[in-house]
């Protein structure tokens, strides 16, 4: 890692106590979508879509999970709601 | 900065003027038919006059909306 | 006021049922063309065209400042693995609000985070819908009584976006609105 890079690293890095919540966080809503979802409609999605739903579980994360099936957030978010995994925030 | 009330005034008027004649001349048919983006784009041009904004809601180049919106027949009223 | 709405928010918010309430709590929206080019549903496509015709929504004038703006922040974000990454247009939408001295409407908890700790970005007020309902409450668009209401607004959100909001942002909330309507 460069000097600059490491200096700003340095100067902007959340505190342990909010990395902490952040992991609890994000635990908990991993449960709910996975308790949540319509695992028979994703078993039988094409293999990008199922990909990107399964990776929309586990991270929470619409924007990368889109790019796994090369759709927009919009085009995912209706598959979303097919496979019934909630979004939580 | 401030525009002047009358010119606000003028400005609403001519917007208005503009938004009827586009509203008259184009081709509801055509326009009912197009695919969502597409038909939210036209509309939108109707409504405000406004190609730039309008190709974005399209997806398409500013050229590329302009064809559309000719074989929507609604015209550009300067 | 003003706000800022990104694509997540959006793609939800347009499919509530209420979801005309949002043109009288703010005084103009902004949207990042980058952001519009996301949306893909007619539902999305026409509520936001339909802001855009009627005027509340605008598209944010994008400037080489800004762009510098992203660069900076992006790299401050990526370098530490222990930040949750995040994509452009989650990063532009943040960037307009705190240009705009905006409130950045958004359901991406990424952004919830940057503004826990960026130096530069701790004073940005990011809502989700829920605190969007509850400013609707505050502005008298939306007129309840009770807490028993409000739950009624927030659950027929849920039930339309398909969305859950956690027990302790409810809880936040709701003290807040028990507040206000002791008043």
């Amino acid at each position: 890692m460069s000097q600059e890079i490491e200096d700003l690293v340095k100067k902007i890095t959340p505190c342990k106590e909010l990395l902490r919540k952040w992991i609890l966080e994000d635990e908990e809503a991993r449960e709910i979508r996975r308790r949540y979802a319509n695992w028979e409609f994703i078993k039988n999605q094409p293999p990008k879509v199922r990909l990107a739903l399964t990776y929309l579980i586990e991270s929470g994360d619409l924007y990368k999970a889109a790019k796994i099936a090369d759709l927009t957030i919009d085009e995912l978010n209706e598959l979303r709601i097919k496979a019934k995994i909630p979004n939580i925030t | 900065m401030l525009v002047d009330e009358e010119l606000l005034r003028r400005w609403a008027l001519e917007d208005e003027e503009a938004r009827e004649i586009r509203r008259r001349y184009a081709n509801w048919e055509f326009i009912k038919n197009q695919p969502p983006r597409i038909r939210a784009a036209l509309e939108y041009f109707i409504e405000r006059g406004d190609r730039y904004v309008a190709s974005k809601i399209a997806g398409v180049s500013l050229e590329e909306f302009d064809e559309l919106r000719r074989k929507a027949s609604i015209p550009v009223v300067i | 006021m003003i706000g800022v709405i990104d694509a997540c928010f959006i793609i939800d918010w347009s499919r509530y049922r209420h979801r005309d309430l949002i043109k009288g709590l703010f005084d103009i929206l902004y949207i990042h063309e980058e952001i519009l080019a996301q949306l893909r549903s007619e539902i999305s496509i026409s509520f936001t065209s339909r802001l855009l015709a009627e005027g509340k929504l605008r598209l944010y004038p994008w400037t080489q400042s800004d762009e510098d703006e992203f660069l900076l922040l992006r790299s401050e974000i990526i370098a530490n693995p222990r930040i949750p990454s995040l994509e452009r247009p989650d990063l532009l939408c943040l960037i307009i609000a705190r240009r705009a001295n905006a409130i950045l409407l958004s359901e991406n908890i990424g952004i919830h985070r940057v503004i826990e700790f960026h130096p530069r970005y701790r004073n940005v007020k990011v809502w989700t819908a829920l605190e969007t309902l509850e400013h609707l409450v505050y502005r008298g668009l939306i007129t309840l009584s009770s807490e028993e209401e409000f739950m009624r607004f927030v659950r027929e959100y849920e039930q339309d976006t398909n969305h859950i909001f956690r027990k302790r942002r409810i809880e936040t909330c709701l003290k807040r609105l028990r507040t206000w309507l002791r008043r």
